[in-house]
């Protein structure tokens, strides 16, 4: 009798150990939280409410960087973020150093409300890296009591507007204007041309009243109390003063408007690419979407949601009702890191200058 | 039972611990960073051979240089009209507020508690073209236009930062003051010396340790300064920290950034180190 | 020494310094005049005129649970900051004035160099070693960022205090009896207390408004320098982040009228 206890209990023992190797080898469960690297601002539920509302129970935390550089920077730095938002012509660093995987698009039920070309601009050698999100323009915003009709980018060297320009504190974003405005090929500029640009934005620099870097917090206020005349500017701050009454227009330059889409990836390393993928595709349901669109004046990439727009303003901003802006808008390119290494040291010089 | 040598170990050893994990090693990445050849963030384990790259193209772009100059100049300018302002003050919490000094002295730095971001865009309002200011001016007829300096401009960026740094400016001073044995100043007064002369000869070099501490502190932090040039500099008045903060934000160009950071660390310690000879010989004679 | 109540210095002479601080203090005050009438205004810009004045910002704070998360995220890592860097700087400046020993200088000047590097830059060094060594960022990691760039102000002034007590009164206590850190604790800290007061004051507010190297640092709780932020591309939510900055403002005085008031008691 005393033999066979302590066997039986080796074997119950036995069989609990095995269970418990069973259970820890068996696929775990996806942590139910996500780290997303989003632009300050964006974290407001708001622009993941519908996300919210379908998993009430994951825990939704937020990284913050707020310049396309910053966030690739930060990705390359090892940031933990499952998710990460950035804009047009920044795509290939991250399909190139392995920081993004592939987009199951069978498992987003908003998929087909994206129009073919926002998806195609979250592509990289034909494999979907990137969901479209929020886009928008870039044109010249002015004050028509000061400022005659604005026909062409070179408004902003206009020395009729000394101390009243504000251009955005960016380098490629410089770099294309100069593009536009000489006629030459973005993606192709030469040394000479680079030299060319700084020499234009040097002289330039006098006629700003400054360099705005947050378009809500230093271009709105100072486009709508008259600081400001002419500005490189994207239409929210051009929406924002039309609701207030303010007299200003949007240009549409014979060089064409530029257009950037936003884009959101998922990292390579994340634990939760399922959730994940829930997340992004809340992001595209109409609420969430519609939401970039009545408050920040974004378009955004539902396509659904663009149609039903009945808000004047936001017609008369994004340009609904004019199908020729679209055709002449030139979208942010793809750079190489050296054309981006050479943009940005070239402007931080205009900058010391 | 520790005797007065046992407890050095205490005293000395927590921050030494503290500060070489939290600072000193953060410092070396940097310093790492700035030896590093090629653009960009981190980068292939191959780009990481030591090279002078970095530093040779800071040094070798002149509009670098001079903006380190220029912002070298305005951080002496801010820190001696800071020290300069900050020391009446001081004086009035040592010698005359009293029992209240403490008070006086809180609410000399409880507005600072209230986002700097939210002050600047009430100044903003004040001093635009539309703002408080010049409409007053305009309407007592006392100018045309409306003053384009008092915003945007290198000189504004000096006001504003003079004006923020008082308050803190007068705590070195203060406390310099606080020391001051009021024995000195009944000796001198009861030689028949007159309040002027007290003050010139007695209360002024005593407080001068407190006055250098506070032209040091301001000056130290000024020089690589960018957030008020970005917030109310313009074009002007842009400084050596915005490029750093634009190679590091706009850019992504961490080596870079980091070589100027460091650059601008040996200036600052440089002339620290100098200004410390030119103050140290008063030291030793109180 | 202790304050005597003598008139000596600049006594009669007719230096304004009474004006003098009082325009300083105008001139502090006057944004937050701004701000405060801004915060009862009916409009969502802050433009002229003043249309018609309202409470609700106010009692919309009160419904904001995520901003009065944010701003107890931002008292509690300036509590931590300030008390972590004002203790540092009380042992840097007692080692430092107390004592000779082979790395005086060396410590001295590691407590001072935070000064040098600008925020920006502390804020990528710090997120490299938050990374290197996998601890991921939090309110804690944003605590120990600015218990760093704090401690220069602290050892600053409680050195500047400490350098003119005379070592005589510890070593007095000593002759009695006491150890050395019952010294410090019963002679030094009391008459010190006014010093430490002020610099835990000034860390406490280097953190509550230090948005650089939060923003770097926070987590998935923001403080509120790093909330506001966000939250200023929300045209409509500006009345609302003012009314609670002015209430932030009346709080910090509060707890600091409060400090000075036990200390004034326990004298």
């Amino acid at each position: 009798m005393r033999a066979r206890a302590p066997a039986a209990r080796t074997f119950t023992t036995l069989i609990a150990a095995g269970a418990l190797m069973l259970a820890a080898c068996s696929t775990p469960a996806e942590p139910n939280e996500l780290l997303v690297l989003e632009w300050s601002g964006y974290e407001a539920e708001d622009f993941w409410t519908d996300f919210k509302a379908s998993n009430p129970e994951t825990e939704v935390t937020f990284e913050f960087g707020d310049t396309d550089a910053n966030i690739l920077a930060l990705m390359q730095g090892g940031s933990q973020a499952d998710i990460f938002h950035f804009y047009t012509g920044w795509q290939q660093f991250y399909v190139d150093e392995g920081l993004v995987q592939e987009i199951d698009t069978s498992q987003l039920t908003n998929w087909d409300k994206v129009p073919d070309s926002y998806k195609e601009l979250g592509q990289i050698d034909g494999k979907q890296y990137f969901v479209p999100w929020d886009w928008g323009f870039t044109s010249i915003l002015y004050n028509t009591e000061q400022v005659d009709k604005v026909t062409s980018w070179d408004a902003l060297f206009n020395e009729e507007y000394a101390g009243h320009v504000s251009m955005w504190n960016d380098g490629p974003g410089a770099v294309a204007v100069s593009a536009y405005i000489n006629g030459w090929d973005e993606t192709a500029i030469t040394d000479e041309q680079l030299a060319q640009i700084e020499e234009d934005w040097i002289a330039q620099k006098p006629l700003n009243a400054f360099y705005w870097t947050g378009e809500y917090v230093d271009l709105c206020p100072a486009v709508q109390d008259g600081t400001v005349w002419v500005a490189y500017a994207w239409q929210g701050c051009y929406a924002t003063a039309l609701a207030a009454g303010d007299p200003v227009a949007y240009a549409n330059p014979e060089e064409g408007r530029n257009s950037w889409v936003g884009l959101y990836g998922i990292s390579a390393d994340t634990e939760s690419y399922q959730l994940a993928l829930e997340f992004l595709d809340m992001k595209l349901a109409e609420l969430t979407c519609g939401n970039a669109v009545t408050l920040f004046y974004y378009g955004c990439a539902n396509g659904d949601v663009m149609a039903a727009i009945e808000d004047p303003i936001l017609i008369e901003a994004f340009g609904i009702n004019d199908p020729a802006i679209l055709e002449s808008t030139n979208f942010t390119p793809l750079v190489t890191e050296e054309q981006r290494g050479a943009w940005t040291a070239m402007w931080e010089r205009v900058q010391a200058h | 039972m520790l005797g007065r040598r046992g407890v050095l170990k205490f005293l000395a050893g927590p921050p030494f611990a503290w500060l070489t994990l939290f600072f000193v090693l953060p410092l070396v990445l940097i310093a790492a960073f700035s030896l590093r050849a090629g653009s960009g963030a981190i980068g292939p384990a191959e780009s990481w051979a030591p090279s002078l790259e970095q530093y040779s193209e800071v040094l070798g772009t002149p509009a670098f240089v001079r903006l380190l100059g220029m912002s070298v100049l305005m951080a002496l300018g801010i820190a001696g009209l800071a020290t300069l302002f900050a020391y009446p003050i001081a004086y009035f919490l040592t010698f005359r507020a009293g029992d209240r000094a403490p008070l006086y002295l809180t609410l000399l730095l409880v507005p600072f508690a209230v986002s700097y971001l939210l002050r600047v865009m009430a100044w903003k309002l004040m001093l635009g073209p539309e703002g408080g200011i010049n409409s007053l001016l305009g309407t007592l007829g006392m100018t045309d236009e409306p003053i384009g300096l008092l915003l945007y401009s290198r000189p504004a960026v000096i006001i504003t930062l003079v004006y923020v740094w008082i308050p803190f400016a007068t705590l070195p001073i203060y406390a310099a003051m606080q020391r001051i044995d009021r024995d000195h100043l009944e000796a001198a007064a009861d030689l028949g010396a007159g309040p002027w002369s007290r003050f010139w000869r007695v209360t002024l070099p005593l407080s001068v340790p407190g006055a250098a501490a506070t032209f040091f502190m301001v000056f130290i932090p000024t020089v690589g300064e960018y957030v008020t040039p970005a917030l109310v500099g313009g074009t002007d008045g842009i400084m050596y920290g915005n490029i750093i903060q634009g190679f590091f934000t706009r850019s992504a160009n961490w080596p870079m950034g980091s070589a100027m950071a460091m650059i601008m660390l040996v200036m600052t310690l440089t002339l620290v180190v100098i200004g410390l000879r030119i103050v140290r010989p008063q030291r030793l004679a109180t | 020494m202790t304050t005597r109540r003598v008139a000596v210095g600049v006594g009669r002479t007719r230096v304004p310094l009474g004006p003098f601080y009082a325009g300083m203090l105008v001139l502090l005050y006057v944004p937050i005049a701004v701000l405060f009438i801004f915060s009862l205004n009916a409009g969502t810009t802050l433009s002229f005129p003043i249309e018609s004045l309202t409470l609700d910002w106010y009692v919309s704070v009160l419904e904001n649970s995520a901003m009065l998360a944010a701003a107890r995220n931002s008292f509690v890592v300036g509590i931590a900051s300030a008390t972590l860097a004002t203790a540092i700087g009380c042992l840097v400046a007692v080692a430092v004035l107390r004592f000779r020993f082979r790395g005086r200088g060396l410590l001295l000047a590691m407590a001072g160099l935070p000064l040098v590097v600008p925020f920006v830059v502390m804020g990528v060094a710090f997120f490299l070693l938050f990374v290197a060594v996998d601890v991921p960022r939090s309110l804690v990691t944003v605590a120990i960022g600015h218990s760093v760039i704090a401690i220069p102000y602290a050892t600053l002034i409680v050195l500047a205090r400490l350098g003119g007590l005379d070592p005589a009164l510890e070593d007095a206590a000593m002759d009695l009896g006491a150890t050395y850190p019952a010294a410090l604790r019963r002679v030094v800290l009391p008459l010190m207390a006014p010093t430490l007061l002020s610099a835990w004051l000034t860390c406490f507010i280097v953190s509550f408004d230090e948005i650089a190297l939060a923003i770097f640092l926070v987590g998935g709780d923001p403080t509120f320098p790093v909330f506001l932020y966000g939250q200023l591309r929300f045209a409509q939510r500006l009345p609302v982040l003012i009314a609670m900055a002015v209430l932030l403002m009346i709080g910090t005085v509060a707890l600091t009228l409060v400090a000075l008031r036990l200390r004034s008691r326990s004298e």
